[in-house]
């Protein structure tokens, strides 16, 4: 390929800038609905779809039939695992050239732009697994952003005060995504090509009448104490079911990870109930 | 009003420009969800053993909401004489459960069946996203309706083969 360069011009004009993160998801879209064809460049990716958009209108068109194309994949029930790292920028810094600059290049200390092919495992150094140290987390994400944070760039350039902005916001959303049981969980779905969040009705009488009287119990508890008692039920029941999505999603089950993660929902929102009662 | 008339223009020309939604519009609830939401009517339960209830017990898992609607069915006619609601979830759910029970009671069985859930949003003016609270009662009027049915072959069942028995 020839790698054909977007930046300088089209970050100054914000519709083209709408049209490159518009294009930057669906060369996402693309990548994982056809991984054995996808270019190992998001750039020449981009590129060859721009060059047949030319207005907004068009791309969000592009857009919507990508995205119903994913979305029928998904439902014919196939699979697809991302990239193990392989999705890392081939082409380097953009200001010196060096090779392996990952987020932030380390030899002429300047931020690069986000690459959508890198996931939240990736920045924090971390396996793409389900369960996590606890601590793996925080000293990384600091790590991050006293190299990234916009706050630390005020004398560079427009660009790269861009691209600040971008990592450091990628990295923020990383961290609060892999924090929370319930996000990790949908996340690592996500990542497998597993959409869990569709808007359809259940009717499991089981499930459902043990959540109606879990939240008629809640509106009825009087005082804190109670309370308490119903949260550390609660809870107990989410690290249940966060081990069996754990059990389910490695053995490939994927039908009862969902289960598991929709069980989790209903107990993290009767959390948030309590929490606001308290 | 005139804020709500620049929401809805709002929402109707977001999904053509390429500008994001204003930040300076914050999410409208119409006055229909608001009355629903500080007046419910018909929230409460009936005995779920009684025969003449149908109990609809629903859930959307992707945002943690439960429903669960009842009808009181007048045996002889068909005709739905009371209704009954409970919902844990957004104020769109509630007020779209609501609604659900007012326009249930009074009617036919077959045409409660009918309900559309675009005709609980259309009256709560409920924004795209809240379009599946909608759904959700549609659902939850039909496992009513269908439990209730369940029920009725049930009993039937039994009543035939108590008869059967004492006439052999």
């Amino acid at each position: 390929y020839t790698t054909i360069s977007l930046e300088p011009k089209a970050s100054s004009d914000p519709v083209m800038k709408k049209t490159k993160t518009l294009v930057a998801s669906i060369s996402t879209l693309y990548r994982r609905t056809y991984p054995s064809t996808s270019p190992c460049n998001p750039l020449a990716t981009i590129a060859s779809i721009r060059s047949q958009t030319q207005l907004p209108r068009e791309s969000l068109q592009h857009y919507s039939s990508a995205e119903a194309l994913a979305r029928r994949l998904r439902c014919s029930g196939r699979v697809f695992s991302s990239d193990s790292g392989a999705g890392k920028r081939v082409s380097g810094c953009w200001n010196c050239g060096e090779k392996a600059a990952f987020l932030f290049c380390e030899s002429c200390r300047s931020i690069q732009p986000v690459d959508d092919s890198v996931d939240y495992f990736q920045i924090f150094g971390l396996e793409k697994k389900y369960e996590i140290e606890p601590g793996s987390l925080e000293g990384k994400y600091k790590d991050w952003q006293k190299k990234l944070h916009p706050d630390l760039v005020h004398n560079k350039s427009q660009k790269e005060r861009d691209y600040a902005a971008e990592q450091s916001a990628k990295v923020t959303e990383a961290c609060r995504t892999l924090t929370k049981r319930l996000s990790r969980a949908m996340y690592i779905m996500k990542l497998s090509g597993i959409n869990v969040n569709e808007e359809e009705t259940i009717t499991d009488p089981t499930l459902l009448m043990e959540i109606m009287e879990l939240r008629e119990a809640i509106s009825e508890a009087d005082g804190s104490e109670a309370l308490n008692q119903i949260q550390s039920q609660v809870q107990e029941k989410l690290k249940q079911w966060s081990d069996s999505f754990v059990e389910a999603f490695e053995s490939q089950r994927f039908d009862e990870a969902v289960k598991c993660i929709q069980r989790m929902t209903y107990y993290e929102r009767a959390c948030e109930e309590i929490v606001k009662k308290l | 009003m005139m804020l709500r008339q620049a929401a809805k223009k709002a929402l109707g020309t977001t999904s053509r420009q390429s500008t994001p939604w204003p930040v300076g519009i914050s999410r409208f609830y119409h006055e229909n969800v608001i009355d629903h939401y500080d007046n419910p009517r018909n929230v409460g339960s009936f005995d779920k053993n009684d025969p003449s209830v149908g109990t609809g017990l629903v859930g959307a898992p992707a945002c943690g909401d439960v429903m669960k609607l009842q009808i009181k069915v007048d045996e002889k006619t068909g005709q739905i004489v009371d209704a009954r609601f409970k919902t844990f979830g957004c104020g769109s759910a509630i007020a779209s459960s609501s609604v659900a029970t007012e326009w249930v009671k009074g009617k036919a069985m077959e045409d409660v069946l009918t309900i559309k859930n675009t005709e609980i949003a259309k009256h709560l003016s409920l924004p795209p996203v809240k379009l599946h609270c909608s759904m959700l009662a549609e659902d939850a009027i039909k496992a009513a309706v269908k439990d209730y049915k369940e029920k009725r072959v049930k009993t039937n069942g039994t009543a035939a083969a108590a008869g059967e028995t004492t006439q052999a």
